[in-house]
């Protein structure tokens, strides 16, 4: 097992590996990249670290077990349940955050965006009388 | 008027919801557990012998911060758990004695909503037009009327008008992050403005020791520590509004001379009833992008269907269920990572850019069930764990009861029904336990000081000029999102304190 410092920037050959290992989890497919083609290994984990520090340790953990990545995942996901958790959620953080994915995936924009309701917006999804039946059956709650 | 609060102020440009790392931020340093966060100001919380983890945040505005904005009274039945169901106890104060102090709150809350819900007494007018309940509300609401089950646009307190310190919702639908918008009705935004601008001095990053006591019993002021040095702020009258955990917490550390087993604590129930609203989830996968990630968040409908109790269901009291936006991919994700889901495929490897895509396709049901008070379930002083200055952490012990445990099955069994009637390709449960910072109970409110904590002003029984102002003070939890009842009994207080000021007995 080799002790990777992650309080240092991650190298390439660590970068290589996290990205082989993200692709088990993030294969791609149906429109969407894999975690490698989208740049998971690069600048989206170090955002990620820089957001959330908790999860360079599940990560540095991860990266220093030798072995087949599906082999590798699969033991620690049985095994160390924390770890494989932190770190899917660190490589999965690290894969939303590329803009190309969020729209891919259907979300707007590079963040949460402005979006204020439009005039008459909330009268439009009540329409058809749509809480006619609401009404109609009367009070639910209990005199006390 | 002087208040010590151990965090800071909140600067809305730093709050996560608009920026890419949004939900990681949210998952460390805007994380709900004061434990996760782990600031300075954040004391421990020790629930490795609880079923739940406990939310809470310390800084101006205290947890309303971070809260989703989900605005419901109580219900008429709340108050009268014991003589309409035989449980726990009946308030010392009726659901009509709040009314006034909910409809003054729900001005000063910028609450927004649709008059004439009949889970309620009339009189249940927000001041603000309802926020739309958008494609995600309008396809529940077409399953919820083929069951013939109620629903209801969401009541939140989050403005659907521009008003003095805030602008109206934008729906970035993180509202559960803290609004970088100041638009969610967090009391930061709402009242403490206000406050210092009318004279009030706020001293932040003071954390407060103990709550002193002079020769007669009277609480005369607190000493609080600051950068580790010890102050002291005198008072003629000391109001708590430090939540179901942080309240106990301080009361047990002001033990002295003359009250040994922590103050106001004659009863011994300081800590003890502690209710959480142990929150579950289910979730649907649908044909259609619902566009779940926008705002209000907050909820979008709501139903009180369930909520009354119904004996030939095996339990007692109920639940209200709120229809959330799911805020983005991290958290759609843990619909299916989450240890309590039962979604039966894992979201990873082959085929998880179809799970993927599905994201936006899903709704989600929160149930939020009634918790019942035990004595078991309790909030101590931790005998060794401390604080950044020493001072001793929370020690939370928690089960969830069988009849709490009755209410979520029944509701999430009910919920997977609603989303099958709505259309949902694919229903399950997505966890159960979530932590939902509803923390109640801990200094019960009551007429007999042998069987409570506080009177139904909320001033201490033991302690004259003492008040507790948080949602500790509450009889039960009631079944609902405690906010509205927090605001209006602390309304309820001042007025009293206001009205009776001239007999008020002070500290010396």
């Amino acid at each position: 097992m080799t002790v990777v410092n992650l309080s240092d920037e991650l190298g390439d050959a660590s970068r290589a590996r996290l990205a082989t290992l993200a692709d088990v989890l993030i294969p791609g497919g149906s429109g969407l990249p894999s975690a490698s083609d989208a740049d998971v290994a690069g600048q989206w984990i170090n955002r990620t670290l820089a957001a959330n520090p908790d999860l360079a340790d599940a990560v540095a953990h991860v990266l220093a077990v030798e072995g087949a990545p599906g082999e590798v995942l699969e033991r620690l996901r049985i095994e160390r349940t924390d770890v494989f958790d932190a770190f899917a959620f660190a490589v999965s953080g690290a894969y939303f955050m590329n803009p190309a994915v969020r729209q891919a995936l259907g979300y707007p924009g590079i963040a949460p965006r402005r979006m204020p309701a439009a005039d008459g917006e909330a009268e439009y999804y009540l329409e058809d009388d749509i809480l006619a039946p609401v009404i109609g059956r009367g009070p639910v709650y209990r005199q006390a | 008027m002087v208040a010590l609060e151990q965090g800071t102020w909140v600067d809305p440009g730093s709050l996560p919801g608009n920026k890419p790392e949004y939900e990681l931020l949210g998952s460390k340093n805007w994380h709900p557990s004061p434990n996760v966060r782990g600031r300075r100001e954040d004391y421990p919380v020790d629930t490795t012998e609880a079923d739940l983890p406990v939310w809470l945040y310390n800084g101006v505005g205290g947890s309303s911060v971070l809260y989703g904005g989900i605005w419901a009274r109580a219900l008429p039945s709340d108050f009268r758990a014991r003589t309409l169901d035989g449980v726990a106890d009946d308030w010392p104060i009726s659901y009509d004695e709040l009314l006034p102090y909910y409809q003054a709150v729900e001005r000063e809350m910028s609450v927004s909503g649709l008059a004439g819900n009949p889970a309620y007494p009339p009189g249940f007018e927000p001041p603000m037009p309802a926020a739309p309940i958008h494609r995600t509300g309008r396809t529940m609401a077409e399953g919820m009327n083929k069951l013939g089950w109620h629903w209801w646009p969401g009541t939140n307190s989050i403005p659907t008008q521009n008003r003095t310190h805030e602008g109206k919702c934008v729906r970035y639908g993180i509202c559960r992050m803290g609004c970088p918008e100041g638009a969610k009705s967090s009391t930061d935004v709402t009242h403490w403005r206000d406050a210092v601008a009318l004279g009030a001095e706020v001293i932040t990053r003071a954390r407060v020791a103990r709550v002193t006591v002079d020769e007669r019993g009277r609480a005369n002021g607190a000493v609080y520590l600051r950068d580790g040095v010890e102050h002291f702020q005198a008072a003629s009258v000391v109001l708590m509004a430090a939540g179901g955990i942080g309240t106990p917490r301080l009361l047990l550390m002001s033990a002295s001379e003359r009250f040994p087993d922590g103050l106001a604590n004659s009863s011994g129930l300081v800590g003890k009833r502690l209710m959480l609203h142990p929150y579950a989830a289910s979730v649907g996968v649908y044909d259609d992008d619902l566009e779940n990630w926008l705002g209000p968040a907050g909820e979008h409908i709501g139903s009180m269907q369930f909520y009354e109790t119904d004996s030939s269901r095996g339990f007692v009291r109920g639940a209200k269920w709120a229809l959330l936006p799911i805020a983005g991919p991290l958290e759609a994700a843990e619909k299916w990572t989450d240890r309590g889901s039962l979604a039966g495929e894992a979201l990873w490897g082959d085929g998880s850019a179809d799970r993927m895509k599905s994201f936006v396709r899903m709704l989600q049901w929160h149930i939020v069930p009634e918790d019942l008070p035990e004595e078991t379930n309790a909030v101590s002083l931790h005998p060794t764990l401390t604080d950044s200055d020493g001072l001793p952490a929370a020690k939370v012990r928690y089960r969830v009861s069988e009849n709490t445990n009755k209410i979520i099955d029944f509701n999430l069994a009910r919920s997977l029904e609603a989303h099958e009637a709505a259309g949902a390709l694919r229903t399950w449960v997505a966890g159960r336990n979530f932590m939902t910072g509803h923390n109640t109970g801990t200094a019960k409110m009551g007429d007999d000081p042998a069987t409570s904590v506080v009177d139904r002003f909320g001033r201490a029984h033991d302690v004259p000029n003492l008040y507790i102002i948080d949602a500790s003070v509450f009889t039960t939890s009631t079944g609902v999102n405690p906010t509205a009842t927090i605001c209006a009994l602390a309304k309820r207080t001042a007025t009293h304190i206001a009205s009776n000021a001239r007999n008020q007995e002070v500290g010396s």
